[in-house]
């Protein structure tokens, strides 16, 4: 079986593993998202019809090893099958230990799959790795804690917590961007290492604010409507503990909006919003501007949505995406693309 | 610097606290009364803090308990000016720990009178009562020249100024990253002969990578000696629990652990808080005492109301002596009351990360 053969063999298997009922039911459990947020996850963001140039440029970018040990994380569920599929790329072993919170979905994808070359691990000890890789999904503590306990000759690869940000340009109507803005926020709750966070928005001058009070405001109800349709999982009470320090900071240092659940926070100043749906826009006047905003943030960040053409960023090692595709990267590599 | 009466006349009230607590008198006016009137008096001046009022459907000039006045959040200290008086006329502006992104909070001082008033009675209360002799003061921290904008280095200066034998050399032994062995064997060593007590201000770190320097070694302190030990290890490679790094101080100075006394203060804030085990050997570590002019109210993270004694909380901090800024502020410290006080129970570390999004703690820590 040829390495293009194994990739599309992996998207076939999560196309099944995706229609069992008795999945979607568990991984609502499972991941705490609402079973509308598991629907939206298995219907727009499992990458299971990849073409044929996305399967090359994978197969491509798959590091070659006699065997591959795949770790993955909770909540961003669908990550299974690119986990799986890059590994198996490069090797004709795979072998896959599910997060512990989360093993329902990569059981299921194993089990469809029905491939010797691609097993199960749960209990998998990294240390008891005697050759090959390791890929390591999830939070930076997880893969310091696999780098540390991986033997000498193992290779490990991190691939650790992001996220996305967005540039609104001068000429984006504003519900379009917000609605489009919100359809990538709401999946996995917010959750994903792809997930956006801050929006940048163009104003004509520096001390302008008012394009970005009115896309506030295009947010609060692009994001009520979306909670309407897709509602928010679980939030843990720390989770929601963030959230309402989050709205109390902005209130007071600049704007702070509610669009059902989420707040919606207007700052000159940059700060993180927790996730869980929330969501910072901060002004800015011209490029320079941008890049000096950002600067802090870019070794973090994963994709940078646009609403144009010629976005205003780049950074060597993020995605770009189109508002609204910013969760639905091509199956054409790893989804982050930062150096390990 | 433009005058301002109104924000005279409530530092006034302010020390007139510390003045009554000094003289051991009665307090010259209720907590609420004051607390209430800087709360009007921070909504006319601080735009945020009149949204935020607002926002919490507070309407300031009907206040008549504290409790009732909206807390700030500690991180909007790094968002937002907080402060009452019109830039460029604050005497002194201290600046919180750098963070990843975003800029380090401000707190700016129109006067730091108060703020030194406050810090020296406590402090003294605390850790400068029954030394006999003026002590000798050894800071293990920067000094005012190389580090002007913490407020630690300023409150460890007055002490060092009010306490301290002021005839004996600079007592700051850090240099750069180093800690000066050959000075701090100095100052010991006389204070030895002329028979004074050493009192060693010192945030954790630099007594944690004192001990590093020691070995083994011990370095005995003249008696009466005491040491105060302040903050954490958040964000740094290594983590030592305050009670082995008190007994391992202890060991290494030939001190009882009583006479190790940690302080708990913030940028943000004008007042302090302290053990009292200097004052009382039998008392427990952990418990911090508060002054008549501060209190820590543990609130749920969520709603921000008081929880019941004994139930952890979220720190609000209510401080009379912030009268520029910010008279209640949400810290992110656990904190539950107990006989005698509070414990501090460690940071809230943010929401733990759930999925691969970066989580606050991680893009917010330390620079």
């Amino acid at each position: 079986m040829s390495p293009q053969e194994r990739v599309e063999r992996v998207a076939a298997a999560a196309r099944r593993a995706a229609r069992d009922p008795s999945v979607v039911e568990d991984l609502a459990r499972t991941t705490g998202l609402s079973p509308e947020g598991v629907a939206l996850a298995l219907s727009r963001h499992l990458e299971t019809s990849p073409t044929p140039d996305d399967v090359r440029a994978l197969v491509r970018s798959a590091p070659v090893a006699p065997v591959s040990v795949v770790v993955l994380s909770a909540t961003v569920f669908v990550g299974a099958l690119r986990a799986i599929a890059w590994a198996w790329a490069g090797a004709p072993r795979v072998v896959v230990r599910p997060s512990h919170r989360e093993p329902r979905f990569a059981a299921a994808l194993v089990d469809a799959l029905g491939d010797p070359g691609v097993t199960l691990a749960p209990d998998l000890d990294i240390a008891s790795v005697q050759r090959g890789e390791v890929h390591v999904y999830g939070r930076a503590e997880t893969i310091a804690h696999a780098r540390a306990s991986a033997r000498p000759g193992v290779r490990v690869r991190g691939h650790g917590p992001g996220l996305g940000i967005a540039v609104i340009d001068e000429a984006a109507p504003l519900d379009d961007a917000a609605s489009a803005l919100a359809s990538d926020i709401v999946p996995f709750d917010q959750r994903g290492c792809l997930s956006p966070r801050i929006a940048f928005v163009r104003e004509q001058a520096p001390t302008d604010d008012m394009r970005t009070l009115e896309f506030a405001r295009a947010m609060a109800s692009a994001l009520e409507r979306a909670e309407r349709a897709v509602p928010r999982g679980e939030m843990s009470d720390a989770e929601r503990a963030e959230a309402a320090r989050f709205a109390e900071a902005m209130e007071f240092s600049g704007r702070s909006l509610r669009g059902g659940s989420s707040v919606i926070g207007v700052s000159c100043t940059l700060t993180l919003p927790p996730p869980g749906r929330h969501v910072l826009l901060v002004p800015f006047a011209s490029d320079g501007a941008l890049r000096e905003l950002v600067a802090p943030l870019a070794r973090h960040v994963t994709v940078v949505g646009r609403t144009d053409d010629a976005p205003a960023l780049h950074f060597a090692h993020a995605r770009t995406a189109r508002l609204g595709e910013m969760q639905r990267p091509p199956l054409d590599g790893p989804v982050d693309r930062r150096p390990d | 610097m433009h005058p301002f009466p109104e924000s005279d006349a409530l530092h006034e009230r302010a020390r007139a606290f510390v003045a009554a607590f000094d003289a051991g008198a009665k307090m010259p006016e209720t907590f609420d009364a004051l607390a209430c009137d800087l709360a009007r008096f921070q909504a006319r001046h601080v735009p945020g803090y009149a949204r935020l009022c607002a926002a919490r459907g507070v309407d300031p000039e009907n206040l008549t308990r504290a409790s009732d006045a909206p807390s700030v959040p500690a991180e909007v200290f790094k968002l937002a000016r907080v402060a009452t008086f019109a830039e460029g006329d604050a005497a002194a502006t201290f600046l919180t720990s750098g963070t990843t992104i975003g800029r380090r909070g401000r707190h700016e001082m129109r006067t730091t009178e108060t703020y030194d008033a406050a810090a020296l009675a406590f402090g003294r209360w605390a850790i400068a009562t029954g030394l006999g002799k003026q002590p000798a003061v050894i800071a293990l921290s920067p000094s005012p020249r190389d580090a002007p904008d913490s407020s630690l280095v300023h409150m460890i200066e007055g002490f060092r100024g009010s306490f301290g034998d002021t005839t004996a050399r600079d007592a700051y032994v850090i240099d750069g990253a180093r800690i000066d062995l050959g000075r701090f064997d100095e100052v010991v060593a006389r204070s030895t002969t002329q028979g004074r007590p050493v009192l060693v201000l010192a945030t954790s770190l630099a007594l944690a990578h004192l001990l590093d320097a020691l070995e083994n070694a011990v370095f005995r302190l003249p008696q009466a000696s005491r040491v105060m030990q302040t903050g954490g290890f958040k964000g740094k490679v290594r983590e030592v629990s305050a009670q082995a790094l008190r007994r391992d101080v202890g060991r290494a100075f030939c001190i009882p652990e009583s006479a190790i006394v940690a302080e708990y203060g913030m940028t943000e804030l004008s007042s302090q808080f302290w053990e009292r085990t200097a004052r009382t050997p039998e008392a427990p570590h952990g418990v911090y005492a508060e002054p008549p002019w501060a209190r820590v109210v543990p609130v749920d993270p969520e709603t921000l109301a008081p929880v019941d004694d004994a139930t952890i909380g979220i720190a609000r901090i209510e401080d009379l002596c912030n009268v520029d800024s910010a008279f209640a502020v949400l810290a992110r410290d656990r904190v539950r009351r107990v006989p005698g006080g509070f414990e501090l129970l460690g940071r809230e570390a943010g929401a733990p990360a759930r999925g691969c999004s970066i989580a606050i703690d991680e893009m917010l820590g330390p620079s």
